[in-house]
């Protein structure tokens, strides 16, 4: 079955930009109010921060710019919200027992589990198909 | 930058281990009533979408047979999204956007079922990597079981 890993690449830049579409719906969220939201605007400097950070470095993932600068940035930023928010238990009503700080399913933190390790992988996968600039 | 493409395989090992036991903890959730069930797992469908999520997610972690768990697993949660995400949005919008943190009106919340779709579809082409159990049964058989770029 090797013969697939020749469309690795093309398979590769759609996931890009599906992941990164959908990580422009997270900043749009937070700065643009749209697609509105039951938590509206971000108001605190630290949400105000991820959201430039989200609306910044999705097109650029998505578009393929300068993908792996972007990516890492918003790998690293969706690591700190995981942490932040979903492993901190700010996300539960109560305090987090250590199994629920452990498992995303738990903390519902799997969105920033998942967009960290995509993003991660788009660091050092960087292709020349789909993309702008190759870097 | 290109040598960063060198960390592109453990990376992506790492990844599909992550994202399978993430998998499969939804498949012990529907299936096992693993970390507190799931609310309406009982009918036969989500019975048998519970399955191959526990199964599937965890051998596309190890990497046995990953490519064919891999397409099972994407086309299962292509499935999910369109037949319960999609189905069940009620406007026109909430039938557009996958947004997991916006109310039902605007949003499907179908974000995690597009994001393993899409990942197990990378994992349909991109192979079990290096350190998988397919690699590790095919030693000695095959050289290398994915290019390295």
């Amino acid at each position: 079955m090797i013969w697939l890993n020749g469309y690795t690449d093309t398979v590769y830049c759609i996931i890009r930009v599906v992941v990164g579409l959908m990580f422009a719906c997270q900043g749009g969220q937070k700065i643009l109010g749209f697609p509105p939201s039951e938590r509206g605007l971000a108001t605190t400097p630290i949400g105000l921060t991820a959201g430039w950070i989200e609306l910044g470095c999705c097109f650029l993932i998505a578009f393929g710019l300068l993908t792996r600068l972007a990516a890492f940035i918003a790998s690293g930023e969706m690591a700190v919200a995981y942490f932040l928010t979903s492993f901190s238990g700010k996300t539960l009503n109560h305090a987090p027992s250590v199994l629920e700080r452990l498992l995303p399913i738990l903390n519902k933190g799997e969105l920033p589990v998942l967009f960290c390790f995509m993003f991660l992988l788009a660091v050092s996968t960087a292709r020349v198909v789909g993309a702008l600039i190759h870097c | 930058m290109n040598s960063l493409n060198r960390f592109a395989d453990p990376f992506y090992c790492i990844t599909r281990l992550i994202v399978g036991l993430m998998f499969a903890s939804h498949g012990g959730q529907l299936v096992l009533g693993m970390f507190g069930g799931m609310p309406g797992s009982d009918n036969m469908m989500m019975q048998v979408g519970g399955w191959i999520q526990l199964v599937g997610g965890l051998v596309i972690a190890f990497g046995l047979l990953t490519r064919l768990a891999a397409f099972i697993c994407s086309g299962e949660m292509a499935v999910a999204y369109f037949m319960i995400h999609v189905a069940n949005a009620p406007t026109p919008m909430a039938k557009f956007f996958p947004i997991s943190s916006a109310g039902p009106q605007v949003s499907n919340k179908g974000e995690l079922a597009i994001f393993y779709c899409w990942f197990f579809l990378f994992v349909v082409f991109y192979g079990p990597g290096r350190w998988s159990i397919d690699a590790w049964l095919r030693k000695g058989k095959t050289a290398a079981a994915t290019p390295t770029t």
